[in-house]
């Protein structure tokens, strides 16, 4: 390349944000559709005819129009620099995924670690959401956030780790190619636990329904995001589809095979988002078939349940990978 | 979650049990999106209105001589719950009309007492229910503007004369009884039947 | 849960924690109606519950005192206004009581086969606003929402086709009832009963063995067997607490001796003991529909005639109460006439009123969360409540 690296990766940082933004309006769009028709409905028609193509276009619009009202009551400072706080953590995670073999802004060698860490940058930007609201009904939510989110983490953490272990390295790229002779999900008990384990744990982390306690619509209408409007309540939205999509990438990279499929080699990054497609739709699918649990009783199954189960998986999986290189050689 | 946590027999029914229900759960939502939906693309399509609709109010002209129908009796005046109803009567030679009458539908509560005391079927409802205005003086319905709505839209099958022959019993029972016309208001005590 | 008095505090026993009194206000997506809650918190605890009603008040007492025994009942369906049918008999059968007018025999079949489908249509919107409530406006909760509505909206479309209107529906008048059936209407209904039934096993399917649901419901609200019949309870909340008191067995009206239903009871008393209640309450309105259905004679539908004038209706002095059973509960109408054409007195016993009573019995003690769920498994209906 003539341009220098950094120029390029400023240009290469550009495109991938602006596909991604569109990419996430999108993905809230195949949300609404698919919700709908599980619920014997349409979704989003009228805006787009008839599959409702400019719906996501619509209501980014409509936020930017919005009357951006901040209550008298306010910590302002906090509560402006929420959203911002919120959305760059959500965003930076893209950083690190490859969307190729080489294709990727910064395919870290610690990209693993870089991604689980960054990811949990945000619940600062939610508490700060909550507290600067100066709302009980924000403040109570961000308090169950906080205690959510960080039970959640670690769970999390040792979910995405059985993939490390097994390929032995936390650059995204060498788990895609470990993953050439059998994706990690269909190893016998471990694959499979684990990205159970990585399911779970990311509805949680991602406040979906079942463990949506903190934005609890019927309890708490729209937790600690109830006093924002127009492009700041946008922003939170787009921050919260962003992980979502964050999370999906990674579990398709980790779990799934990556940009691993038939096909051309140029055809990778599409399968990488087939994949991500997937988990997100599961994802999807479990929203819209449950009912919430209190919030208590989602800590119950983090620190009972979840924890332990992730981390006998991490152990079986540390035997498992020293056996075989024991037996191998 | 609740369960003797540590003893295996007690983790793995409860574990079994959570995926079966998971997984009855979810194969109802992936049966529903394999449906077709149930949503009506108002307004480009229509439901068919049933015929008994309780829709807008009108004024009708009477079937064989054209005139209009009503009397200004204001028999729909007296027994309009809300009070929307405000007629005034013009006597002639003939037969009396409305001098004035109007209706103030955004306050009616759609009962169809009215239709069902008029005497002359001349107050019926129409199947349409695009009530929608800007201004809600638009929704003060005087008597041009309900004679216009009766031409506009089609009529429900409920008039007058109809809904009283539904509700009242048979014609021959009713004669049997030696009810004649004049004693039609009821009092107190009505004979088992 | 420990057992509580009426606005007694509950000691949860980790003193020094600071108390958080939080309104669960009139405009809030889960209180049913207009209804107010100051919740007093510790953590996520409530501590107290202060319930306020009254803010949807519209003097139906004393409507009922200016508007005659022909007017009143379109007015009376707006009390109950999500299981209108029930409301409109109580007061009618409360001015038939008086006047001892006999209703004939089609008009109480008729009675019965619509507040029986009022009453699936009723359950139907409470599962799915509890469901709501429950999940999320975003969620599993829409969902079940949304599958209940649409059985709703079959049932409403019946309404629709036997009297014009789909909610409050004026339908009956002293004397029998205002409509009669339309051709094929009895036809109809059956296919709406049997398509509802195998809906409703798609329900249990969702929400039955679903641990989530369960944790939410079992052991959450629990109303013993004392309190319930104490504070006064009626319908599905007493039934699920051990009672088997049902004003269709207890004190037949409009011919309801001449079916064959059972009264679901559980012993439980928690807000799935009322789930199963009302989900066997369903299956038994439809049965009771198909009865009436194939039971349903001939013969005039009111024997009084039509509607012809505002004062038509004249009741002898003397008072009378009635109760029927609503979907919520025991609704009663009491009223007192002295010989005009309009009562004297007209009051109305709220199933809702009643069974709100028994909240500062039962949400001290639980979590925020939970009390969405009692609120939910209570049913109130507010225009029962502040009339």
């Amino acid at each position: 390349m003539t341009l220098a690296p950094a120029a390029w990766h400023a240009v290469q940082a550009f495109i991938v944000l602006n596909v991604l933004l569109v990419l996430v309006a999108y993905v809230t769009l195949l949300e609404r559709k698919f919700a709908a028709r599980m619920q014997s409905r349409i979704g989003p028609y009228y805006v787009g005819r008839p599959h409702g193509w400019l719906q996501p276009i619509a209501d980014a619009l409509k936020l930017m129009m919005k009357e951006d009202i901040v209550p008298t009551a306010s910590d302002r400072a906090v509560y402006n620099l929420a959203p911002i706080v919120f959305l760059v953590p959500c965003l930076l995670i893209f950083a690190t995924i490859p969307f190729a073999p080489e294709l990727g802004i910064a395919d870290l060698n610690i990209g693993v670690l870089f991604f689980l860490a960054v990811s949990s940058l945000e619940i600062i930007g939610l508490f700060m959401g909550g507290w600067g609201s100066n709302n009980k009904y924000a403040l109570l939510s961000a308090m169950r956030a906080v205690n959510q989110i960080i039970s959640y983490d670690l769970p999390f953490i040792f979910a995405a780790l059985v993939p490390v272990v097994l390929a032995g390295s936390m650059q995204m790229s060498a788990i895609v190619t470990a993953q050439q002779g059998l994706w990690f999900v269909a190893y016998p008990v471990i694959g499979q636990l684990a990205f159970l384990a990585f399911l779970v744990a990311t509805l949680a982390a991602e406040n979906r329904v079942p463990f949506d306690i903190l934005e609890a619509e019927s309890e708490l209408v729209a937790g600690f995001r109830v006093e924002y409007s127009g492009m700041k309540f946008a922003l939170i939205q787009l921050a919260e589809y962003a992980h979502m999509l964050g999370t999906s990438f990674l579990g398709a990279l980790l779990f799934l095979g990556g940009w691993l499929g038939p096909g051309p080699a140029a055809l990778g990054p599409l399968w990488l988002l087939l994949k991500a497609m997937v988990i997100f739709l599961l994802v999807t699918w479990v929203r819209w078939s449950f009912v919430r649990i209190r919030v208590d009783q989602i800590l119950a199954i983090s620190w009972k349940i979840l924890l332990p189960t992730t981390l006998i998986l991490l152990l079986a999986t540390g035997l498992v990978v020293a056996m075989r290189g024991a037996g191998g050689g | 979650m609740a369960g003797n946590g540590g003893a295996p027999t007690g983790f793995w029914r409860e574990t079994g049990q959570l995926v079966s229900a998971v997984g009855r759960a979810m194969s109802v939502t992936l049966k529903n999106l394999f449906r077709k939906p149930v949503t009506v693309h108002y307004p480009d399509v229509k439901r068919p209105y049933p015929d008994r609709f309780r829709g807008i109010l009108a004024l009708a002209y009477d079937k064989e001589t054209g005139e209009e129908a009503c009397i200004g009796c204001r028999l729909c005046e007296y027994v309009c719950p809300p009070q929307v109803i405000k007629v005034e009567m013009l006597k002639s030679e003939k037969r009396n009309y409305a001098k004035t009458f109007t209706l103030e539908l955004y306050a009616c509560e759609f009962c169809e007492l009215c239709v069902q005391v008029c005497p002359t079927d001349a107050i019926i409802m129409m199947k349409s229910f695009d009530l929608a205005t800007a201004d809600r003086r638009d929704l003060l319905l005087d008597k041009d503007r309900l004679h216009a709505l009766g031409l506009q839209f089609e009529p429900s099958w409920a008039t007058g004369n109809r809904l009283r022959d539904m509700q009242a019993p048979p014609k021959p029972v009713r004669e049997a009884r030696g009810e004649a016309k004049g004693e039609a208001k009821g009092e107190a005590k009505e004979p088992a039947e | 849960m420990p057992e509580t008095q009426a606005k007694q505090v509950v000691e949860i026993g980790y003193g020094g924690n600071e108390r958080l009194m939080m309104n669960m206000g009139p405009q809030h997506p889960s209180s049913h109606g207009v209804f107010r809650m100051i919740l007093t918190l510790e953590g996520e605890t409530v501590v107290a519950v202060d319930a306020v009603i009254g803010y949807l008040h519209r003097c139906h007492e004393k409507l009922g005192e200016s508007l005659t025994y022909v007017q009143y009942p379109s007015i009376a369906s707006k009390t109950d206004y999500v299981a209108a049918m029930t409301a409109e008999l109580a007061y009618v059968a409360a001015v038939e009581k008086i006047a001892k007018i006999e209703v004939p025999r089609r008009a109480q079949y008729l009675r019965v086969i619509v507040a029986e489908l009022q009453r699936i249509a009723s359950h139907c919107l409470w599962l799915g606003t509890w469901c709501l409530d429950m999940g999320g406006a975003l969620g599993g909760g829409a969902t079940v929402f949304l599958y209940c509505i649409r059985e709703r909206e079959m049932v409403l479309d019946r309404f629709e086709e036997l009297t014009g209107a789909r909610l409050l529906y004026g339908f009956h008048q002293t004397g029998g009832t205002r409509y009669d059936m339309p051709v094929g209407w009895d036809k109809k209904v059956r296919e709406t009963v049997d398509f509802i039934e195998t809906r409703l096993d798609e329900y249990e399917a969702m929400l039955e063995g679903n641990t989530f649901f369960r944790v939410r419901t079992q052991g959450v609200g629990v109303i013993s067997r004392e309190v319930a019949e104490a504070v006064g309870v009626s319908g599905p909340l007493i039934r699920g607490s051990g009672v088997g008191y049902d004003v269709r067995r207890a004190e037949p009206y409009s011919s309801y001796g001449d079916f064959d239903f059972v009264v679901p009871v559980e012993t439980a008393g928690d807000c799935y003991a009322r789930y199963r209640v009302r989900m066997v309450e369903f299956r038994q309105s439809i049965r009771i529909i198909r009865q009436a259905l194939d039971g349903l004679p001939e013969g005039p539908i009111s024997s009084r005639p039509g509607v012809k004038s505002v004062a038509q209706v004249r009741v002898p002095k003397g008072e009378g109460y009635t109760r029927v059973e609503g979907a919520r509960g025991e609704i009663g109408c009491y009223i007192v006439s002295d010989g005009g054409p309009k009562p004297y007195r007209l009051k109305w016993r709220g199933a809702s009123f009643s069974n709100l009573a028994v909240l500062p019995h039962i949400v001290p003690g639980h979590k925020v969360a939970d009390v969405v769920a009692i609120m939910g498994s209570v049913d109130p209906v507010f225009g029962e409540v502040d009339r």
